[in-house]
């Protein structure tokens, strides 16, 4: 019993569970309305598939790299689903899997150049960006779609039994319990992680680049994939900017969880919690009535906070180990 | 001789020289009103406001990082200006100063940043990007500035060499020679490559690292400015949207003209004069590509076909170059 108390002590998230809990209270206790059943539906909501749309970044900052075209797979990802609905009568099924598909092809197109031109990913996704983009307004020319099927929208609605939960949290969390257990548990994630420490040593240890890289990059695009899928079910249609707004919070999540956009040390749990602390306060500043362009200048500022924070903290482990080293 | 032409078809600027030729034939023959003194002239001035951005992005480029909010630094300096001009009635010349000068700053505090932080500063500008354009338009509540004066307005309009070209292009370009005297011929400009291409041993050399970093950031900040002003003559009006959602229209223009134009994302090296040549080329495709009825929604998918071309022609080129350097 000790141990497992001393043992969640020690973990990164535990500061980011306490700033969440507290702000929660605080917030609840100045305004009982954030606790309504509505306003917990509504942060659960945007909670869903912003952890989605962090852990496609995450997953890319864990091998060092960073996917600038997270916002462009899941918005053609967004209208394609919706089209294929829409305009070619196919079945929800199909078109999930349609969706997913086109997903996982761009991930594997980002990775494999990456990998291949050994350019930074930085640049050949910022290129990829515009080119889905560019197919994405190419095909819709702007227009969204808006005659989804009845039981997509439902399932966007719904909530489960009589709880302010909504239908829309299960992928989520199904999807972020399997992250965490891919990168801690199994071993292409621990390679991930390895390679995002220090590609040389990965190399020598034998774990293929090519694998390492082009997996991160499938699954950040499986990952947007679904999160635009959702933002479908949820808004109800398909228009074509979904994805637009993506890039700030994608980061902001996991460099609050503790990430290091070096690569290497990622954590889901912490990332889950950024998401969270973004969703919680992002609500109270609708709940007390703040100006919303307020919400990106506070994004903007726990990102260079959490920045702060970082570097302090390894700082501290920097000096904690000359004093060990010096003894 | 052999071996010297390849060498020379091999530099960028004589590479893309030769593309912008091409280009001009080919959609001069293809396409009508390309070469019409309207279009010639339009051309002038995107071509002005691209090699200007280009320029900005470029500078920071050279320390190995890069500036997200380049496009929201440009808007928040833009919109100051206009501020300057309508509301507070500043005169054109100390108003234009003023910009430069909001515009300076804000690099310089990205430059801050990123340098006492040591974070890479993909996520100190991504964080200020947002931040700089959040305040701009609680300030602005996202209301343009129309009333700007007539004669700051006539500058954007003004049409010189028997109508063909824009008076921005001429600040464009001699923006670009005063930076290409600045990066070759002086002290400072060759203490700021050599910190970008090797710090370490810069740092040894007794040349401040963190000092030239945090300059680069400054004066893309002043160039994004710049890009801004000409971007609000051409306009007639400062208006917050000008460069899309967060500024981030203008990431495109940005790094394709550095990349295309020979620039390294690793830092330590730039060409003024390929920036210049790779915002020409890219706006004359853009330009031939909506002539040829491309239709404007598939502009996007081609410009990103073009950077994922350029950079990996630039990696073709590298290896090319360094087998020749191996064989001989």
């Amino acid at each position: 019993m000790n141990m497992t108390v001393a043992a969640i002590f020690k973990k990164d998230w535990l500061g980011l569970l306490i700033v969440v809990l507290v702000s929660g209270l605080v917030i609840a206790a100045v305004k009982p309305a954030f606790l309504s059943p509505f306003n917990l539906y509504v942060l659960m909501v945007s909670t869903s598939y912003m952890l989605i749309i962090a852990l496609a970044q995450m997953i890319i900052i864990a091998i060092g790299q960073m996917n600038l075209s997270v916002g462009a797979i899941g918005g053609l990802v967004a209208i394609s689903f919706s089209g294929l609905m829409e305009v070619h009568q196919i079945s929800v099924p199909v078109a999930v899997l349609s969706g997913l598909v086109i997903g996982i092809a761009c991930g594997f197109l980002n990775g494999y150049i990456t990998v291949k031109s050994g350019i930074s990913a930085f640049i050949i996704t910022l290129a990829t960006l515009y080119i889905f983009k560019g197919i994405n307004l190419g095909i819709t020319e702007a227009e969204p779609f808006y005659n989804i099927p009845e039981n997509v929208k439902n399932f966007g609605n719904a909530k489960i039994g009589n709880t302010p939960i909504p239908f829309l949290l299960i992928i989520p969390i199904i999807i972020t319990i399997l992250m965490w257990v891919f990168i801690n548990r199994t071993e292409t994630g621990r390679h991930m992680l390895a390679y995002g420490n220090s590609v040389q040593s990965a190399e020598l240890m034998g774990i293929s680049s090519s694998k390492v890289v082009i997996t991160a990059h499938i699954i950040s695009g499986f990952l947007a994939a679904i999160a635009g899928m959702l933002v479908v079910c949820r808004l109800q249609l398909g228009t074509p900017n979904i994805g637009d707004s993506w890039l700030l919070p994608s980061f902001a999540a996991p460099v609050i969880g503790g990430a290091i956009l070096a690569g290497g040390k990622v954590d889901v749990i912490a990332t889950a919690l950024g998401v969270l602390i973004v969703a919680i306060i992002s609500q109270a500043l609708v709940i007390f009535k703040i100006d919303p362009f307020f919400v990106q200048i506070f994004l903007g500022v726990m990102i260079l906070l959490a920045v702060f924070v970082n570097r302090y903290r390894e700082y501290k482990q920097e000096v904690r180990r000359k004093i060990f080293s010096s003894e | 001789m052999n071996k010297k032409l390849p060498n020379f078809i091999f530099t960028n600027q004589f590479g893309l020289l030769f593309l912008v030729l091409i280009f001009i034939v080919i959609f001069s023959t293809v396409t009508d009103g390309f070469t019409s003194r309207f279009n010639i002239f339009a051309l002038s001035r995107v071509i002005a406001i691209d090699i200007m951005i280009g320029l900005a992005m470029m500078v920071v480029i050279l320390t190995g990082g890069l500036n997200l909010a380049l496009g929201a630094i440009g808007v928040c300096a833009a919109m100051f200006g206009g501020w300057c001009m309508e509301v507070l009635g500043i005169p054109i010349v100390p108003a234009l100063l003023l910009t430069l000068g909001m515009g300076s700053l804000l690099g310089l505090v990205n430059g801050i940043i990123t340098v006492k932080t040591g974070v890479h500063s993909f996520i100190v500008t991504l964080a200020t990007m947002s931040i700089y354009f959040g305040f701009m338009t609680m300030l602005t509540e996202a209301e343009a500035f129309r009333r700007l004066p007539d004669l700051f307005t006539d500058f954007g309009s003004a049409k010189l060499f028997n109508k063909y070209v824009s008076p921005l292009l001429l600040v464009s370009v001699a923006t670009c020679f005063i930076l290409f005297y600045l990066f070759r011929f002086t002290d400072i400009g060759r203490k700021l490559i050599a910190a970008g291409a090797n710090p370490e041993a810069a740092e040894v050399s007794g040349i401040s690292v963190s000092r030239m970093f945090i300059y680069c950031h400054a004066l893309s900040g002043f160039l994004g400015a710049l890009a801004a002003i000409l971007l609000t003559t051409r306009i007639g009006a400062a208006i917050p949207s000008m460069a899309g959602q967060l500024g981030m229209d203008w990431l495109l223009p940005a790094f394709l003209a550095p990349v295309i134009g020979g620039t390294l994302l690793s830092g330590g090296k730039l060409s003024v004069f390929g920036t210049m040549l790779g915002a020409v080329l890219v706006t004359l495709l853009t330009n031939g590509l909506y002539l040829l009825d491309v239709g404007e929604f598939w502009i996007r998918f081609f410009l990103g076909i073009i950077l994922l071309l350029a950079v990996l022609l630039d990696r073709a080129r590298e290896y090319l170059t360094l087998k020749n350097v191996i064989v001989s």
